[in-house]
C-alpha cells in the first residue's frame, strides 16, 4: 500500500491519489530500484508503459525519505525535463517577458517546492501526487498573475489592428467560433481549431481573456436571479461592459482565425 | 460562511482547485464563494485549466540537460541553507565579551575560536574531546555541536567583532593547521594537540 498522503482537505480528510496512480506506485513499489529508474525513463507519453509523472513523483520524494540521495538525483533528473515538458507544450508565446524567463522562475518555484518538502516544511507536492499536469497549471497561473503584476498587462502589438482591411470572415469559421462561444468547447473536435483558437485567446489583453474564458465554461454575462453566478457579478463591473469587451475580443479573435485559414 | 476555514495563500487555493475532479462552473462557483479574495487568480485559473484539457498530450522535445544541472544547483544551495538553519548555531547566543572569555577559559586565541565557530575548520579533524570541552561550555550536548561543526561552512551572520583576519568563507582546514596558525603559543599548541584522538 503506498504511503497515504499528507495534505488535508479542509474537512480535515487527507487528500487521496486518483487509482490509476495508486495501482501504478503498488506496481512500482513490488520491482527493484534498477527496473524502476529505467522504467521512469521513458520518454514518450504514447509508450503504455510510460510512467504517470505523479508516481515519479513519489518515488523522488520517497527516496529522500529513505535517505536514498543517489537515487533521489537520479528521479529528480527525470522529473525536471518532464516538468519543462508541461510548460513547454502550455505556455503559448507570452507578452510578459520572455517564455524562457517565465518557465525558469515556474521551474525555480517548483524546485522551491521540493526543497520545503524535504525540509518538511510543506507538503504542497501532495497535490502533484494526484493530478501534477493541473497542479502545473495552478503553479504557472501563480507564475504568471505575479508576473503581471510586476509587468503589467501589456499588448505590444493590438490584436484588433489585424482586422482591419482583412477579408470578411468566413461563414464556417464564424460558425465555429459561434459554436465555441456558446459554452461547450467540445463542439469543436478539430485539434487544430482549437489549438488556433487558444492561442489567439492567450494573447488577448486580460480583461478580454477573462470574459471569452468564462463564457467558454458557460458563465453567462448577466442574470436577473440574484444567486446566479454572472461574469458581471464574478468580474464585478457593468454588464455592459462585459458585453463590450466580449465584442473586442471577438473581433480579434475572428480576425485571427480568418488569417489562420488562409494560410 | 468561510469564516470556519483557515485562510490559504494564493498558490495553495489554486492547487486545490486545480486537483478537483472536475472544473465546471459548480466547481468554480464553490470556490469563488469560499476564497472571495482570490476571485481573479481563481478565474484566470479555471480559464487555464480549461484550455490546457483540450490540448493534445504531445511529446515535446526538450533539451533539458542545462535546466536540470541549474534546478539541481538549486535545490543543493536551498538545502545547504536550509540545513544550517535548521541545526541550531550554539555559539550564536554568545554575546562578544562572552565569546572573548569562552576562548580564555580553554586557553586558546580568540582566532582559533573564531575559526571552529565559523566552522573553517574540518569537523571530521576536531578531536572529539575539545568538541565535548566546547560543548560543556556551551551549555549544548556534544552531538549538537558536532553537528554544527559538520554542516557547510559560512559566514555567521550577525556575529562580528574584530578580528585581524578578514572573515569569508574559505575552503576548511585541517584541525593540525589550524593549531599552527591562530595565534597560539607554543603550550597551548601542545594541549590542543594532546587533546586529539
Amino acid at each position: 500500500m503506498p504511503t497515504a498522503l499528507k495534505h488535508k482537505q479542509r474537512d480535515g480528510t487527507p487528500y487521496r491519489r486518483p487509482p490509476n496512480i495508486e495501482s501504478w506506485i503498488e506496481k512500482l513499489e513490488a520491482i527493484d530500484v534498477a527496473s524502476r529508474l529505467s522504467q521512469f525513463a521513458r520518454a514518450s507519453r504514447k509508450h503504455s508503459e510510460y510512467v504517470p509523472t505523479e508516481v515519479v513523483l513519489h518515488f523522488l520524494r520517497r527516496a529522500w525519505i529513505d535517505g536514498e540521495q543517489g537515487q533521489f538525483e537520479k528521479i529528480f533528473g527525470i522529473l525536471l525535463p518532464r516538468v519543462e515538458q508541461s510548460l513547454r507544450s502550455t505556455i503559448w508565446n507570452s507578452r510578459i517577458g520572455s517564455a524562457t524567463d517565465i518557465r525558469d522562475e515556474i521551474v525555480s518555484r517548483f524546485v522551491v517546492l521540493i526543497t520545503k518538502d524535504c525540509t518538511s516544511q510543506s507538503n504542497r507536492l501532495d497535490f502533484f501526487e494526484i493530478h501534477f499536469d493541473q497542479a502545473m497549471v495552478a503553479l504557472r497561473t501563480s507564475v504568471l498573475r505575479k508576473f503581471k503584476s510586476i509587468a503589467g498587462d501589456i499588448t505590444t502589438v493590438p490584436l484588433g489592428s489585424l482586422e482591419s482591411d482583412g477579408p470578411e470572415v468566413s461563414s464556417e469559421v464564424e460558425a465555429a467560433l459561434e459554436a465555441f462561444l456558446s459554452g461547450d468547447p467540445q463542439k469543436i473536435d478539430d485539434p487544430a481549431f482549437r489549438s488556433v483558437l487558444f492561442a489567439a485567446i492567450d494573447l488577448l489583453p486580460q480583461d478580454q481573456k477573462q470574459v471569452i474564458g468564462l463564457l467558454l465554461q458557460g458563465i453567462p454575462i448577466d442574470a436577473k436571479e440574484k444567486d446566479v453566478m454572472t461574469i458581471a457579478r464574478i468580474l464585478q463591473c457593468d454588464e455592459r461592459t462585459v458585453r463590450n469587451r466580449r465584442d473586442r475580443a471577438c473581433k480579434a479573435l475572428k480576425a485571427v482565425l480568418e488569417k489562420e485559414a488562409e494560410l | 460562511m468561510s469564516a470556519e476555514y483557515p485562510r490559504l495563500d494564493e498558490e495553495e487555493v489554486l492547487l486545490a482547485f486545480s486537483v478537483e475532479p472536475t472544473h465546471d462552473s459548480a466547481t468554480l462557483e464553490h470556490y469563488l464563494s469560499q476564497y472571495p479574495e482570490h476571485t481573479q487568480a481563481l478565474v484566470d485559473c479555471s480559464i487555464e485549466l480549461m484550455m490546457n484539457a483540450s490540448r493534445a498530450d504531445e511529446d515535446v522535445q526538450v533539451s533539458s540537460d542545462q535546466l536540470v544541472e541549474q534546478a539541481w544547483r538549486q535545490f543543493q544551495a536551498a538545502m545547504g541553507s536550509a540545513q544550517s538553519s535548521v541545526i541550531a548555531n550554539p555559539f550564536a547566543q554568545l554575546t562578544p565579551t562572552a565569546f572573548k572569555s569562552m576562548a580564555k577559559r580553554l586557553d586558546i586565541s580568540n582566532l582559533f575560536l573564531i575559526r571552529v565557530r565559523e566552522r573553517a575548520i574540518d569537523a571530521a579533524t576536531i578531536p572529539r574531546r575539545l568538541v565535548q570541552r566546547l560543548a560543556a561550555e556551551l551549555g549544548a550536548t556534544a552531538d549538537a555541536v558536532s553537528a554544527y561543526l559538520g554542516s557547510p561552512p559560512s559566514i555567521a551572520s550577525g556575529q562580528s567583532f574584530r578580528s585581524n583576519v578578514k572573515p569569508a568563507v574559505a575552503a576548511q582546514i585541517s584541525f593540525e593547521q589550524a593549531v599552527e596558525t591562530s595565534q597560539l603559543k607554543p603550550a597551548q599548541k601542545e594541549a590542543l594537540r594532546a587533546l586529539r584522538d
